[in-house]
C-alpha cells in the first residue's frame, strides 16, 4: 500500500502583490523521490532551499511564496493540486513532519498529551480514553521512562532531548508513510542526536517509514542515509548512494561541503605546559535561587586554569553548566562561590573588558534596531581618550580583521546572515583588545561551511594576537579541531581535564567515554568505520529489543 | 504551585498592611489636630475648650503609642467597625458597603461590555493585521482613548436621554439607569482591550507551533481556534484585573455626572467634606479589593500560562 513520495520539476517563486512572479525562483527544477523504507538525506548550506522543499511537500509555504511549476505525488494524489481538505488529511497523516527546535514547535500553554490527541483524533479517529492510551503508548515507544507523566507534562518541563522525542511521537501519531525530518537533531548534543536518529531508523526498519532527512550534519548522513541529495541555491546539484557520494563527490560544491565537515586538526604550535596561567578558577560554584535542592547547583566546585596562548575546550551536554561558566568568567553573572583570578599584563589588563565573550546566537547578540556601526561603537564610547575618528578607525580595523566588508556597517542585524553576524560579534569582542576570548557555542547555530570559516578565523586571530581562548561547545568535532586541552563538564562539575589527543584516544571518565563514543568520526575517509557504526547500532538495537521482549 | 500561592498571598497581605498603615496615618499628617477637628465639627464657634481636647484625646486613646493605635484601628476595621462619619455621624461601614455594591455592579457591567466588544474586534483585527477591517477597528477604538468621560457622558445623555428619551439621565434605580454610566466607563477599556487582544493574537499567530499544528493536519480554522485564540487572550487576564482595580475608585467622574451613589462619589465627597473616617474606610476597602483582584488575576494567568510560575520559582 505504501508508495513513494515523488517531486517532479518543482519550482517555487516569490509572488508579487499583483500575482506576477518576482525575481529568480527560490527552488527550480527540484526532482526527488523517497521510497518506503528508504532513508534519504538532503544536505546543503543554509539558505539552499532544503526546508523550503519540505514545506512545499506539506503545502505550508509562507503566503508570499508559491509553487509555480511541478508536481508532488504521494499515492496518486498530486499535492500541488490537492484541495485544502485533502491536504489536511495528508499533513500529519500520511506525510509527517519533524521540526528542528522542538520546544518552539509546542504550544507552551498545552500539555504534551493535548498535542498528541490532535493527530490521533484527526487521522486515527481516536478520542477520550482510547486516544489517551494510544498517546501514552507512543510516548513509551519513543523512550519516555514515565510516559504517563510525559503525557501530563507541559513542553517547558521537558529537556531538549525529551522534547524532541515527544515531537517524534507527535509526528508518528498519524501513522505516516513518509516523514520529513527538518534538522531534527541540530539543537541536540551528540548523545541525544544519536538516540533520536536510532529511533527514526527503527521506524524505517520496522514499519517501512520513508524518511527525507534534512541536515547539516554529514556524519549522521554517513551513518544512516541510503541516498544523499545535495542542494545548492534552490536546485539539487548532485544525488547518489551515500557511500559513493560521500567518498567521491562529483561536483565542486559537494566537495566543499564535505571538506568543511571534515574538521581535521590543524598543525598548530601547542603552547608548552610551562606557559604562565592567565586565568585561574578555584572552586567556582553557582546556584540559582536559595531554594534549590543540594546538588542542584549549576556549577559546583569548578577549578580550571587557562594558559597563555592556549585554546581550552569545555565540553558538556545541554544543561551541564557551560554557559553559566562562561558568564561567570566574564563577570556577566557573578559566581556564588570560589574565586576567578586574572593574571594578565599590558595596559588593558586591569580593565574588566580584558576577557571578552563571543555569544552563541549571533542574531540575538545584537540590538535589532541598531545598525552594526552603532552596535560596534557602543563598547568604545566609555573610552574617553578616543576621538570619533579614532573610534571609526578601530571599528574599521576590527572589521578588516574578521574579513567583513565595511558596507555592512550600515545594515541592521535582520539584513545580515548568521555568518556575517557571528563575524561581527567577534569584531565587537576584539574592539576592546581582549587577552582572553570565551566562545560560547560560537558556531553551533551555523551551517558546516560557515562554521569552518569562523573556526579558522578564530584560529588565525588566536595566532596573530596571541590570545588565550576558551571554546565552549557540545560539538566534539569543533573541540577536536580547535583545542589544546579539553575539560568535560557534567552537571556543573569538571569530571575530566586532558590534552585533546589523549582525551579522544582514551577518555577516562565514563561520561567522557560516552561523549567520545557518540561522536561518530566526521571524516569521509572513515566512512566504512561509520557504516560499521551503523550496523553496530542496528545490532545493539535488535539485541536490546530481544533482551526486553 | 503551592509555593506560588503562598508567595502571592504573602505579597497581597503585605500590600494591604502597608497601604492600610498609610491610610491610618492620614489624620496625623494632614494639617490640624484631629481632636480639634472633631470638636469643631460639633460645636459652633471658634473657641475650643482645652480640657475638652485633652479629655477627648484620652478617651479616644490618642495618647497611646502609634503602633498600638494602628493595631486597634486595624482590628476594629476588619471586625466591621470602621468608625463614625464626621459628617453624618452614622457608622462608616453602613455607607461604604452600599456604595461598594453599586460600584461593583457598575464596574462589572462596563468591563463585561468592554470585553464583549473588544474580544471580537481584537480577534478580527489580529487575524488580519493591515486589512481594511483592522485599520477601521484600530482607528475607532484608538479614538476612544482621546474621549474624556466628562465629554462622552454629556453627549450620551444628550442623545439617548434627551433626544431619544429612551434612557434616564441620571440616578441609580433599575438596569436602564445603569446603561449610560456603564457605556461611558467602557469606552476606554474597549480601546485598551482591543489593542491588547490584537497584539496577543498577532503574536500567537506568528508562533512556530501554529505552523507545526498545521503540519499535524489541523485546518486553518482549527489551528486558530485551538492554538491562536486561547494563547492570544492570555495577556488579557492581567489587563482586565488592572482595569477592574482602577475603576473601583476611579469611576468618580462618571458617578458624579450620572448621580450614581458609588465608591468614587463617596470618596470624592469624603475628601471635600474632610470626612476622615469615611475616606479611610473607603480607601482601605478599595485597596484591599484591588489588590485581591490583581492577585486573583495572577492565579488565573498562572493557570492559563503554565510557564509563568515555573520561571519565577
Amino acid at each position: 500500500m505504501s508508495t513513494p513520495l515523488v517531486l517532479e520539476d518543482l519550482e517555487v517563486s516569490l509572488t508579487r502583490d499583483d500575482g506576477g512572479r518576482q525575481g529568480r525562483p527560490l527552488l527550480s527544477s527540484v526532482s526527488l523521490s523517497v521510497d518506503p523504507g528508504e532513508f534519504v538525506a538532503l544536505v546543503g548550506s543554509s539558505g539552499s532551499g532544503k526546508t523550503l522543499t519540505a514545506m512545499s511537500c506539506l503545502r505550508l509555504l509562507p503566503p508570499q511564496l508559491e509553487i509555480t511549476v511541478g508536481s508532488i505525488r504521494l499515492d496518486g494524489l498530486d499535492l500541488v493540486r490537492a484541495t485544502e481538505p485533502e491536504l489536511n488529511t495528508v499533513r500529519g497523516g500520511r506525510l509527517g513532519m519533524l521540526f528542528q527546535q522542538p520546544k518552539r514547535m509546542f504550544n507552551p500553554n498545552r500539555t504534551i498529551g493535548h498535542h498528541l490527541r490532535e493527530p490521533l483524533r484527526l487521522h486515527g479517529g481516536l478520542r477520550g480514553p482510547k486516544a489517551r492510551a494510544k498517546a501514552v503508548e507512543l510516548l513509551e515507544e519513543v523512550g519516555f521512562s514515565d510516559p504517563v507523566r510525559g503525557f501530563r507534562a507541559y513542553p517547558h518541563q521537558l529537556s531538549g532531548g525529551m522534547a524532541q522525542r515527544a515531537m517524534t511521537a507527535l509526528a508518528l501519531a498519524g501513522q505516516p508513510e513518509m516523514l520529513l525530518a527538518d534538522e531534527p537533531t541540530s539543537a541536540l548534543d551528540k548523545v541525544l542526536e544519536r538516540q533520536v536518529l536510532q529511533l527514526l531508523d527503527r521506524e524505517r526498519r520496522e514499519r517501512g517509514l520513508g524518511i527525507l532527512y534534512i541536515t547539516h550534519n554529514l556524519a549522521s548522513v554517513a551513518a544512516y542515509a541510503d541516498r544523499v541529495l545535495v542542494m545548492n541555491a534552490g536546485s539539487i546539484v548532485e544525488a547518489g548512494p551515500a557511500h559513493e557520494l560521500l567518498i567521491r563527490p562529483k561536483t565542486a560544491y559537494a566537495r566543499d561541503l564535505l571538506a568543511a565537515a571534515q574538521l581535521a586538526p590543524e598543525s598548530r604550535r601547542r603552547p608548552s605546559s610551562a606557559e604562565r596561567d592567565v586565568l585561574v578558577l578555584d572552586g567556582v560554584g553557582k546556584r540559582f535561587g536559595p531554594r534549590r535542592k543540594p546538588g542542584g547547583a549549576a556549577l559546583d566546585d569548578v577549578s580550571l586554569s587557562l594558559r597563555h596562548g592556549e585554546i581550552l575546550g569545555v565540553l558538556g551536554q545541554s544543561g551541564s553548566g557551560k554557559s553559566t561558566l562562561a558568564k561567570a568568567i566574564v563577570g556577566l553573572d557573578a559566581a556564588s562561590a570560589g574565586t576567578i583570578t586574572r593574571q594578565l599584563d599590558g595596559a588593558e589588563a586591569q580593565r574588566p573588558t580584558a576577557v571578552q565573550l563571543v555569544f552563541q546566537e549571533p542574531h540575538s547578540a545584537f540590538d535589532p534596531r541598531m545598525t552594526l556601526r552603532a552596535s560596534l561603537r557602543a563598547p568604545l564610547l566609555p573610552r574617553r581618550g578616543l576621538t570619533p575618528a579614532q573610534r571609526e578607525e578601530r571599528i574599521a580595523a576590527a572589521l578588516a580583521e574578521v574579513e567583513l566588508d565595511a558596507g555592512l556597517l550600515d545594515k541592521r542585524p535582520g539584513q545580515c546572515s548568521g555568518g556575517q553576524l557571528q563575524r561581527a560579534t567577534i569584531a565587537r569582542a576584539l574592539l576592546l583588545e581582549p587577552q582572553v576570548l570565551i566562545c560560547d557555542e560560537a558556531t553551533s547555530a551555523l551551517d558546516a561551511l560557515t562554521q569552518r570559516t569562523i573556526l579558522n578565523l578564530l584560529l588565525r586571530l588566536q595566532r596573530e594576537r596571541n590570545l588565550s581562548l576558551i571554546v565552549i561547545s557540545h560539538d566534539m568535532d569543533v573541540v577536536r579541531y580547535m583545542c589544546d586541552r579539553v575539560a568535560v563538564l557534567l552537571e556543573g562539575r569538571v569530571v575530566e581535564v586532558a590534552e585533546t589527543r589523549d582525551f579522544f584516544a582514551a577518555p577516562r571518565h565514563p561520561h567522557s567515554r560516552s561523549l567520545v563514543a557518540a561522536s561518530i568520526p566526521c571524516r569521509a575517509d572513515g566512512l566504512w568505520t561509520m557504516l560499521d557504526a551503523r550496523n553496530h547500532a542496528a545490532r545493539a538495537g535488535l539485541e536490546r529489543q530481544a533482551a526486553e521482549g | 504551585m503551592l509555593q506560588f500561592i503562598t508567595k502571592r498571598t504573602a505579597t497581597l497581605l503585605a500590600a494591604v498592611a502597608v497601604s492600610s498603615f498609610a491610610v491610618f496615618l492620614i489624620p496625623y499628617v494632614t494639617p490640624g489636630d484631629p481632636v480639634r477637628k472633631i470638636i469643631r465639627s460639633r460645636v459652633a464657634g471658634d473657641a475650643v475648650d482645652e480640657s475638652a481636647v485633652r479629655g477627648l484625646a484620652e478617651s479616644l486613646g490618642l495618647n497611646d503609642p502609634l503602633a498600638a493605635q494602628y493595631l486597634r484601628w486595624l482590628g476594629d476595621f476588619f471586625t466591621g467597625d470602621m468608625g463614625l462619619s464626621f459628617v453624618s455621624r452614622t457608622p462608616v461601614a453602613e455607607q461604604v458597603l452600599p456604595a461598594l455594591t453599586v460600584t461593583l455592579s457598575l464596574v462589572a457591567m462596563s468591563l463585561a461590555l468592554a470585553a464583549a466588544v473588544a474580544l471580537p474586534l481584537g480577534i478580527i483585527s489580529g487575524l488580519r493585521p493591515g486589512s481594511m477591517a483592522d485599520k477601521a477597528i484600530t482607528a475607532v477604538t484608538q479614538a476612544f482613548i482621546a474621549m474624556p468621560e466628562y465629554w462622552v457622558a454629556p453627549v450620551l445623555v444628550l442623545v439617548f436621554a434627551l433626544k431619544l428619551s429612551v434612557l434616564p439621565t441620571a440616578g441609580w434605580n433599575d438596569l436602564s439607569s445603569a446603561v449610560l454610566p456603564a457605556l461611558t466607563l467602557a469606552l476606554r477599556p474597549i480601546s485598551f482591550f482591543t489593542s491588547a487582544v490584537r497584539a496577543g493574537i498577532i503574536d500567537a499567530a506568528g508562533a512556530d507551533h501554529v505552523a507545526a499544528a498545521r503540519a499535524r493536519g489541523l485546518s486553518h480554522a482549527q489551528s486558530i481556534l485551538r492554538h491562536v485564540i486561547p494563547n492570544g487572550l492570555v495577556p488579557l487576564s492581567t489587563l482586565f484585573a488592572v482595569w477592574f482595580a482602577g475603576l473601583l475608585g476611579g469611576s468618580v467622574i462618571v458617578e458624579v455626572i450620572f448621580a450614581v451613589p458609588g465608591m468614587g462619589r463617596l470618596l470624592f465627597d469624603s475628601v471635600i467634606n474632610s470626612d476622615i473616617p469615611l475616606a479611610q474606610g473607603g480607601v482601605v476597602v478599595v485597596v484591599a479589593l484591588a489588590v485581591g483582584v490583581t492577585t486573583l488575576a495572577d492565579f488565573v494567568h498562572r493557570f492559563l500560562s503554565p510557564t509563568v510560575g515555573d520561571s519565577l520559582a
